[in-house]
């Protein structure tokens, strides 16, 4: 694949021309059956918005094998010394591009909770609708464009190796882009399949399946090229993250569509074991998509931002055989005092529990390994939103392992804390981490001198744990209130309050999580702006190649 | 999958499977601690403090 930028002898260009003719074809064969499967949808389609998912899927993957046939035609492209950026940059955009969609609908849905008249008595903006898209657009939209971006930029500095195709990552973060896009325009035409955090239908998650499967093709050839001879830790949380999202993500979506006419598909199992199922899914894509992958974000860009190896490697090792070997079986303390079996339930929490000390061992980890910088945390909001991410990670895995305890659960179970411990992991640690590996990775691929500013990424920071505090804070009251409210009986047998008294009670939290909502929102704003005017700024200036050491004789 | 299959892989792999993965957690423990590794992780962790950009001499 590499030519004249490299040391390579023409026996060794030809064999690398036919590979990459060769993946070429075959990336150029599947794009063309998504096509002729994007064309079959739209011809077929018996509502608007499935035809016009079809065809999107034909345009998306037709302009795909357009471009990649052109490529086959064209002589060996000269790849060029450096590491592969431009695919990073489109997952950067796309990260705060869905971000900002996900909180402005997130605190759209905030309002309308507490102020029910904002439903707008229309079936595709009421709550149960439009919610879905706030969890898409934040949790795959942006988180997952985040880790998609950094995980192509950790693996390549830490391997010395560009990305192994000059193709491939455009389908990544294309075909996944395109899946979020179908996921969420269904979903206010009632196009889902109702299983929570894995609401999109059949046809996207194929797309999915595809994307994914390159996805992890192209990290573990890449990793292969490798010039340094250890796989350094952040590939492994990577990795697990990107196989397990696969392994996940088609057990949970095992289903039989009714035509190629209708969006709507069944799925393979039924009752308790669907719930099972499911939560097996939901509770591990918290384990390794919002968890794993984040950690391995922090364990390059944390020690990278401040100039501090990690405080204990072998312990992030274990951290990372710890969670792998623990969450896969937490997922059924979601399912306490259900239909489920008792003994998996008790699995499920005890399980839950011990995972506190790999959790806790990343924290440690990640707080010790800024001793000696711990001025940075002062001086630069970036490391200052790490810090703080890693400590609502702790908060929020502690409140995890708290909340599975079966009694704790008869409290807080359907009411509001578990939204407050959600987001207190969602917004204080997915995105606290995100935000500050962003802002020290974008000026880096961009060739910038820093950040735009560091006053707006205060207040960006400033305004982002406002709202969070008040977000938590006000679920915490107000989850613990309802349970309080719910679970009192007269001597009559009677409920002492009424649903609607509890419905009553929640509405200053309400109020206080959709100003905490928007506090966030506007962080992001701030944010996002940010990010602009960096990509916007002027190239750092050329090196001075007088000052270049002299070659060895 | 009849459910008796079904309760069946979820029984194998909450009980083979759990002890499974556990024996993997403790021979990951023994490798990663075994002594003679701990240079090799050492350096691993000043890996993304060094020099990163890429140049022919790091080309596999």
């Amino acid at each position: 694949m590499f030519n004249s930028a490299w040391n390579f002898s023409a026996t060794q260009m030809q064999a690398e021309g036919n590979m990459r003719d060769a993946a070429l074809g075959c990336q150029v064969a599947i794009l063309l059956l998504l096509f002729a499967f994007g064309v079959l949808i739209f011809g077929m389609a018996d509502q608007g918005i499935f035809s016009l998912h079809g065809f999107l899927i034909a345009l998306v993957a037709g302009f795909g094998a357009l471009k990649l046939i052109d490529k086959l035609t064209d002589p060996d492209p000269i790849i060029p010394l450096e590491y592969k950026d431009d695919v990073i940059k489109f997952g950067v955009l796309a990260c705060f591009l869905w971000g900002l969609i996900g909180f402005t609908i997130g605190d759209v849905l905030a309002w309308q909770l507490a102020i029910p008249s904002w439903n707008g008595d229309l079936s595709w903006s009421n709550f149960g609708r439009i919610r879905p898209i706030h969890t898409t657009a934040v949790i795959f939209g942006f988180g997952g464009n985040a880790l998609i971006a950094t995980s192509f930029y950790v693996v390549q500095r830490t391997s010395r190796a560009r990305l192994a195709s000059e193709t491939l990552p455009w389908l990544v973060v294309g075909g996944y882009n395109l899946f979020v896009l179908l996921a969420v325009t269904g979903y206010p035409f009632g196009i889902t399949q109702s299983k929570e955090y894995a609401e999109p239908e059949w046809y996207a998650d194929l797309i999915l399946l595809i994307t994914w499967v390159a996805y992890l093709y192209l990290y573990l050839k890449t990793l292969a090229r490798r010039a340094e001879p250890h796989i350094y830790v952040a590939n492994w949380y990577y990795l697990g993250f990107i196989v397990v999202i696969a392994m996940l993500h088609v057990v949970n979506n095992l289903a039989i569509p009714i035509s190629f006419s209708n969006p709507k598909s069944y799925p393979l199992f039924a009752g308790v074991q669907d719930a099972m199922t499911q939560w097996w899914y939901g509770h591990n894509a918290v384990g390794f998509l919002l968890t794993a992958g984040f950690l391995g974000m922090m364990y390059y860009f944390l020690p990278k931002a401040s100039g501090r190896p990690i405080y204990s490697y072998r312990m992030s090792i274990m951290g990372f055989w710890g969670i792998t070997f623990l969450y896969l079986w937490a997922g059924s303390h979601h399912l306490h005092y259900t239909a489920l079996p008792d003994w998996v339930q008790y699995l499920g929490m005890t399980m839950s529990i011990i995972l506190l000390v790999p959790s806790w061992g990343s924290v440690f980890n990640g707080l010790l390994t800024l001793n000696g910088a711990w001025d940075k945390v002062r001086t630069d909001p970036a490391i200052r939103f790490m810090m703080v991410a890693i400590l609502f990670y702790g908060l929020a895995t502690f409140e995890g392992s708290f909340l599975a305890i079966r009694p704790v659960n008869t409290l807080s179970h359907y009411t509001d804390w578990t939204v407050g411990h959600v987001h207190a992991g969602a917004l204080g640690w997915v995105a606290f981490i995100t935000f500050g590996a962003m802002y020290k990775m974008v000026p880096w691929i961009w060739k910038r001198e820093g950040i735009y500013s560091l006053r707006l990424e205060a207040w960006h920071f400033w305004f982002a744990l406002g709202g969070t505090l008040i977000y938590v804070g006000a679920m915490w009251n107000s989850g613990i209130t309802q349970s309080l409210m719910w679970q009192p009986y007269e001597p009559s047998g009677a409920f002492t309050y009424a649903f609607i008294d509890t419905v009553d009670a929640m509405i200053p939290y309400y109020w206080m999580r959709a100003i905490g909502g928007l506090l966030y929102l506007i962080g992001a704003l701030i944010g996002a702006y940010n990010i602009y005017m960096t990509v916007r700024g002027a190239d750092l200036p050329a090196p001075d190649p007088r000052a270049r050491p002299l070659p060895a004789e | 999958m009849t459910s008796q299959v079904h309760d069946f892989v979820l029984y194998f792999s909450k009980t083979f499977g759990a002890l499974y993965l556990f024996s993997v957690f403790l021979i990951a423990l023994v490798w990663t601690y075994w002594p003679t590794r701990r240079a090799m992780y050492e350096d691993a962790a000043h890996s993304p403090l060094g020099q990163e950009e890429i140049s022919n001499e790091t080309r596999n």
